[in-house]
């Protein structure tokens, strides 16, 4: 430990005590935040299970109902150190319910002439900035500069992402479609600037990933206009409070633009250390090299997109199969939205492919004939 | 005809098109994957069985589909298929640990909605169920990250077959570095992109920032992208130090 102080620069002394003390503020921070919650909290200080008995839906599945009697302290407002007595039913799968145990903190709702409450959300604050602490203290180890730099690019990305959101709910005038073009630009500019800086293989990337995105989004609106967006089922999105196609439509682009960047980028580079290696490599040996390194990359970067999507669907399909429904509605019902953004997705990444390989050439082109 | 079956048929002719044979097997351990997820999930519904488990076993055969059957079994695949595993067993732990205290399984306030006609006393355990989908959802970056690695410190250590342990191993962490903000940025929009109709529902509702941020939905969500991300940043010194280990003391064999 001593060896690895000593080692260290001024700088990264400076960076290490920073990332320190912001990490361990935040932290005591977030435990003690209670008075900026307009809500009551509670804070659990013992739990007593009353009850527990077996139940059986009308699908046969066995489970079991608990009780449990809460005392919790509330830690905010008017009632702040009062302690309040709180009955708490769940199920034992924890579909919706919850079980607690002491020191959990949840947000309550307080009737005073009792001294009862009901518990109404967990204050899950604390986890969220714990679980970003690890993955920024991770990645600035592992990947120092470059890992600095995802940091930032997550941040700042999804800084305009909420900010162009904001835009198209104040201005309904304006279409999502031609904001959320708008903010891929910016993402992609920013994204591959901060993850290759200025230089050619950068605007190569960028000008390919633009393309990419534009011909996926082509194709995948001929193939829903085609089809009539049979087998689509919009109805079925989670969340939904406006428009659904033009949502769908803007997260697909959205979501396969990272895949899309990351094909770009590793085609251009790779193009680019061929040339800056012989300035005058032919240009067919770049295009067959090109195509190699594609085709190597396709499979797993499909693949990428596809676990993302459809594994957040896991828990509502285990609950349509629990309640008998037929095996192809449930598919179709929870998989179709998903399916689609990793299949347009995976058009959007194997498109790239030969769009970069292209755009290489043509700036390889254009460069070999100034010489 | 299905809107689905069109797409399909589009992303299989491109495959096939751009990648020819190497595309065809991409386009069909995509098709693989699928079933292999389906199965696991019905297998889930049996009550007496580890969600976690189960998704340990499947993440071995999605790695090994991704890897073997794409490319082929050799020295690179191998290594990245065990660094893939040992990664997976790794954020397993911590995904336990924070799925246990956040209580962010199951459905939240927001999905009430689409669930208010089933039955919720199902049997099933939701809590590892959430570590369950955590780890599915990571697994296609980290297994892309570990061949991107192995693969060109194969290539490496064949074109420089002197080069010491140490010398492959720091090779590997620099490979690994150039291709973290791309491999991040990848899983980052694909949750962007998943996550628009949230995010424009609570700016519909106006949700303030607290209820944001301590709702069930958003919790799950900005874990699974922090964890995501972890785990494609811890398979870099994985895959790294194993396959300098592994490469040079093959090559000192060799000598003896």
């Amino acid at each position: 430990m001593k060896a690895w102080i000593k080692n260290l620069t001024k700088q990264q002394l400076l960076i290490v005590t920073l990332i320190a003390v912001c990490f361990i503020s935040s932290i005591i921070f977030v435990n003690h935040n209670h008075e900026f919650y307009d809500r009551p909290i509670g804070k659990i200080t013992n739990t007593v299970q009353t009850d527990k008995a077996e139940t059986v839906d009308q699908h046969q599945n066995q489970d079991y109902m608990v009780t449990q009697e809460i005392t919790a302290e509330v830690q905010n407002g008017s009632n702040k150190g009062k302690m309040i007595e709180i009955t708490n039913e769940y199920f034992e799968s924890q579909a919706v319910d919850q079980a607690f145990d002491t020191g959990d903190e949840v947000f309550v709702t307080i009737d005073e002439s009792t001294s009862t409450g009901t518990i109404e959300d967990v204050k899950r604050d604390k986890y969220l900035i714990l679980v970003a602490w690890i993955f920024i203290i991770i990645l600035l180890a592992i990947g120092k500069k470059q890992g600095t730099l995802s940091v930032i690019s997550l941040a700042v990305n999804a800084g305009i992402l909420s900010l162009a959101l904001d835009i198209y709910l104040q201005n309904s005038d304006l279409s999502l479609m031609v904001i959320c073009g708008i903010s891929i630009v910016l993402f992609t500019v920013i994204s591959l600037l901060l993850v290759s800086g200025f230089n050619e293989k950068t605007y190569t990337a960028i000008v390919a990933t633009l393309l990419g995105t534009l011909s996926s989004l082509l194709i995948a609106y001929f193939a829903l206009f085609v089809t009539g967006e049979q087998g689509l089922r919009y109805e079925e999105m989670s969340f939904l409070s406006r428009n659904p196609q033009i949502v769908f439509m803007a997260g697909l682009l959205i979501g396969s633009l990272g895949a899309v960047m990351d094909i770009a980028i590793t085609l251009s580079s790779s193009i680019f250390e061929l040339y800056h290696k012989n300035n005058n490599i032919k240009l067919s040996i770049i295009k067959k090299a090109g195509l190699e390194i594609g085709k190597d990359i396709m499979g797993t970067t499909t693949n990428i997109l596809f676990f993302a999507y459809v594994s957040g669907s896991i828990p509502m399909l285990l609950l349509y199969f629990k309640n008998e429904s037929a095996f192809g509605f449930t598919l179709s019902t929870n998989l179709s939205m998903e399916l689609a953004r990793a299949l347009a997705g995976g058009i959007g990444i194997v498109l790239t492919i030969p769009i970069t390989i292209y755009t290489s050439i043509f700036f390889i082109k254009r460069k070999q004939a100034k010489q | 005809m299905s809107a689905l079956f069109v797409l399909a048929i589009i992303l299989f002719v491109l495959m096939a098109i751009v990648g020819g044979k190497k595309g065809i097997k991409s386009f069909i351990a995509f098709i693989i994957n699928f079933f292999v997820l389906i199965t696991v999930i019905l297998i889930m519904n049996d009550p007496n069985g580890d969600p976690v488990l189960l998704t340990l076993l499947a993440c071995i055969v999605i790695s090994a589909v991704s890897l073997f059957f794409i490319n082929e079994v050799n020295s690179k695949t191998t290594l990245a298929f065990l660094s893939t595993i040992i990664t997976i067993v790794l954020l397993l732990l911590f995904i336990i640990f924070i799925t246990e205290e956040s209580m962010i399984q199951g459905f939240g306030e927001e999905e009430s909605d689409s669930i208010y006609y089933f039955s919720l006393q199902i049997g099933l355990d939701f809590v590892k169920i959430a570590t369950a989908v955590i780890i599915m959802s990571t697994i296609g970056a980290i297994v892309d990250t570990a061949i991107s690695i192995t693969s060109p410190m194969r290539e490496i250590h064949q074109q420089n077959p002197t080069i010491s342990r140490m010398e492959l191993f720091l090779t590997g962490i620099r490979i690994g570095k150039d291709i973290l903000g791309t491999s991040t940025n990848t899983l980052f929009f694909a949750f962007f992109g998943g996550y628009m109709a949230l995010l424009i529902w609570f700016k519909d509702l106006s949700y303030s920032f607290g209820e944001i941020i301590n709702s069930k939905v958003f919790s799950d969500e900005m874990i699974t992208i922090f964890t995501a991300g972890m785990g494609v940043a811890i398979v870099i010194p994985i895959a790294s130090g194993m396959t300098a280990y592994y490469l040079v003391r093959r090559k000192q064999k060799h000598k003896a």
